[in-house]
């Protein structure tokens, strides 16, 4: 039933065969039953015409004989019926001589019949037909017990015949068919020989010419298969001018417009992210030279007045913002062109979240944000390259110091046997659903009015993406306005393994234990 | 007496910053503006360390570090805009001993060419043993019997460090630590490419290492051949 479902092919195949074999079938009935009934009737006319002459031959014998008495008559009786199984050109014709019922003349004549005739053959209905017939011939068809036990057709011709002082009798001639019905069961075995070869021929006709057509459709769509898995090189063959060779021809021009158009959107993308990074590149030796000037400046700003001093200030935050800015906008651009590989090796997520809280750490107590910190027992082992998953950690920290008010932050480091995970959780601002939705933007801000005073690039959650999904791990994030927001990083235990849960819930089910509120609601957003 | 340093950086303003901050840190500095005349000033100043730019007009870094590696083992600290660019490999295997990415700090630049700058602390010892191999401590001369091998002063920080303590494993970071003076993290390549050179020079067969041998997954360790 697959097999059906699936192939075109055979579905047509099956469809011309079942239907031809009804058409042969029915032409084979017809074929049959006129062959059969023509034999028939051409055997009856000539049976017809043998009885007609026989029993005419025997009446006019009788008729003439001039024996009146029972011996005579007997004896003229048994030789001319017999004769009648002799001659005639039939293979087996048997003859009967039968006395009809109802007479009143005593003398009763022994009836000749051939051996092996039945009486029964001769049934009431068949032998009043005879005595009401008025010299006609009657026939009947009927089956005949042959001698190896199976069944002739045969025909029993009959008529009236008067025998003189004895009274009327019925001559009966029995015909065997089966000469005919040989010929007819030759006709048919040859109908149905011949069907079934026909229908072989027409399964392989119709097989051959859905091939023909079905296979390059099968070619479309294999091709279209492999197109559509990415490969644009492929094309069709186009041969001749048939409406397969316009298939074959459109798919090509169109496989070749959207390989141009594709070509075309990466080259600009490329261009763009050559751009990015070229940029990058370029600003990065007049950086240096500023960054050094710079220093130079500022390591000698006591010597400077006032405001000259506090410029010198300035334009060292702001050189260290803008170095920062172009690594960021580096690391992207190398994301961007996939030209980014994790280094990954075992390691213990506590040992670099460990790692990304000491160096937020001062920060965090410029902000008043003390970092409270869930580890499970003993280490929580994963594939990471531990300098990408610090440098997320401490981005994560980073936004959580910045936007907690000063209130605590909960960090939860979680892991099962398939997963790790660590959250960061502040309690500060929140986000909005609209905000949450934006929040892996690059250069998006959850608030421009708000002030900047950490100095983010606006790129960290977007270079956190990456790194994440450099890892095959996911970034998840719970927000709600005046609530807090809580990142959730899960990865999986094995480079590769594959994972369906984050061992942590998010947000975290725990408060920190220094803030004092009470209430812990449910997520009312989450987004990846 | 001051070391003295020749920057070879194509960009003028910078080339002239640089020489400010070494020289308010007690550098004699000397410079070269190109790839081509680089080798020229290398052999006029005779330099104790070389800040080379890797993209320099005529002649780039690679090539220049290639060509001074060729007379002299002096240290070369490449100067990139490109930390993620098989520039650094390049570099390195051309035989620079260190890099620093654009931009850097003064205190990272002169804490890098200071690390160069520094013997390894004294030993006790003068002469070390590794495998067939004779460290001769205060001569900076490695001999393998007779045969005298020349590797620059980091090749032979490198291998001196491995032969003190044949029995330590040392990692790559301990590595970094200990010959380039790196106190945090940095590019474990610095290493794998300086022993893959290192080991171009000691061994028979560089390709299966008897004297410097790899610790899988951990690093590298002196080899237990006599």
């Amino acid at each position: 039933m697959s097999l059906l479902r699936r192939s075109l092919q055979v579905r047509t195949v099956a469809a011309t065969v079942g239907f031809s074999a009804v058409a042969l079938v029915l032409l084979g009935g017809f074929l049959s039953y006129s062959i059969g009934t023509g034999l028939f009737n051409t055997r009856l006319n000539q049976v017809l015409g043998e009885s007609e002459r026989a029993f005419i031959e025997v009446q006019n014998t009788f008729s003439a004989a001039t024996a009146s008495d029972e011996i005579a008559l007997q004896t003229l009786v048994n030789s001319v019926v017999p004769n009648l199984e002799t001659t005639g050109t039939a293979e087996s014709r048997k003859v009967a001589l039968l006395r009809s019922p109802g007479q009143s003349s005593a003398l009763i004549l022994q009836s000749p019949i051939s051996a092996d005739l039945s009486t029964s053959l001769f049934d009431e209905k068949l032998r009043e037909q005879v005595r009401n017939s008025n010299g006609q011939l009657t026939y009947q068809s009927v089956a005949l017990p042959s001698a190896n036990g199976a069944v002739h057709p045969g025909l029993v011709v009959g008529a009236p015949i008067t025998i003189p002082v004895a009274g009327d009798y019925e001559i009966y001639l029995v015909f065997d068919l089966v000469g005919e019905q040989q010929t007819l069961d030759f006709v048919q075995a040859t109908l149905v020989v011949g069907g079934l070869i026909t229908m072989l021929i027409i399964a392989s006709i119709s097989w051959f010419v859905t091939r023909r057509i079905v296979r390059p459709v099968q070619e479309v769509a294999q091709v279209a298969e492999e197109i559509a898995a990415g490969d644009l090189n492929r094309k069709l063959t186009e041969e001749g001018e048939d409406v397969i060779a316009q298939l074959a021809r459109s798919f090509n021009r169109m496989t070749e417009a959207l390989r141009t158009q594709i070509d075309k959107l990466s080259k600009v993308s490329t261009m763009q992210q050559r751009f990015v990074s070229d940029v990058s590149h370029e600003l990065r030796t007049p950086l240096t030279t500023i960054k050094l000037a710079g220093d130079v400046i500022f390591s000698q700003r006591e010597s400077l007045d006032g405001p000259a001093k506090r410029s010198a200030e300035l334009m060292q935050d702001q050189i260290d913002r803008f170095q920062v800015l172009l690594n960021d906008l580096l690391e992207i651009s190398r994301y961007d062109a996939g030209a980014v590989i994790a280094d990954l090796e075992q390691h213990d997520l506590n040992g670099v979240v460990g790692m990304a809280i000491a160096s937020i750490e001062p920060l965090a107590v410029s902000k008043g944000s003390k970092i409270e910190i869930e580890l499970p027992n003993g280490p929580v082992e994963a594939d990471m390259d531990s300098r990408r998953i610090e440098r997320l950690l401490r981005n994560l920290l980073a936004n959580a110091v910045e936007h907690g008010e000063g209130k605590p932050i909960l960090v939860c480091v979680g892991a099962d046997d398939k997963a790790v995970a660590v959250s960061v959780t502040d309690y500060g601002v929140g986000m909005s659903r609209a905000q949450l939705d934006r929040v892996f933007d690059r250069f998006w801000r959850a608030d421009p009015a708000r002030k900047r005073t950490t100095g983010g690039t606006g790129l960290g959650l977007a270079i956190s993406l990456e790194d994440t999904n450099l890892h095959s791990g996911w970034l998840q994030v719970w927000a709600k306005p005046n609530e807090g927001a809580s990142f959730r990083l899960t990865l999986p235990r094995k480079a590769g393994q594959v994972f369906t849960e984050s061992p942590l819930a998010l947000p975290p089910t725990t408060r920190p234990a220094s803030l004092k509120r009470a209430s812990s609601k449910k997520a009312e957003a989450v987004d990846e | 007496m001051a070391h003295k340093i020749l920057v070879v950086d194509d960009d003028n303003a910078l080339r002239e910053m640089v020489g400010i901050v070494l020289q308010s840190g007690g550098f004699e500095v000397h410079y070269c503006d190109d790839g081509a005349g680089a080798l020229a000033a290398f052999n006029a100043s005779k330099p104790d360390l070389v800040l080379l730019d890797v993209m320099l007009p005529g002649k780039d870094g690679i090539e220049v570090c290639k060509e001074i590696r060729h007379v002299a083992g002096t240290p070369i600290i490449m100067l990139t805009a490109k930390s993620d660019a098989d520039d650094v490999v390049r570099g390195l295997e051309a035989g620079a001993d260190d890099y620093v990415v654009k931009p850097f700090d003064p205190v990272v630049l002169i804490a890098r060419i200071n690390a160069r700058l520094r013997p390894l602390a004294a030993e006790a010892t003068d002469l070390v043993r590794i495998g067939p191999l004779e460290l001769d401590v205060t001569g900076h001369e490695v001999r393998r019997g007779s045969e005298k091998i020349s590797l620059t002063p980091l090749e032979f920080n490198l291998l001196l460090t491995l032969a003190l303590k044949p029995k330590q494993v040392f990692t790559r970071e301990m590595l970094l630590e200990t010959v380039w003076g790196y106190h945090y993290k940095a590019d474990t390549r610095l290493v794998n490419v300086h022993v893959q050179r290192l080991r171009s020079k000691i061994e028979d067969d560089p390709d299966n290492p008897q004297i410097v041998t790899t610790v899988r997954g951990i690093g590298y360790k002196a080899g237990t051949l006599q």
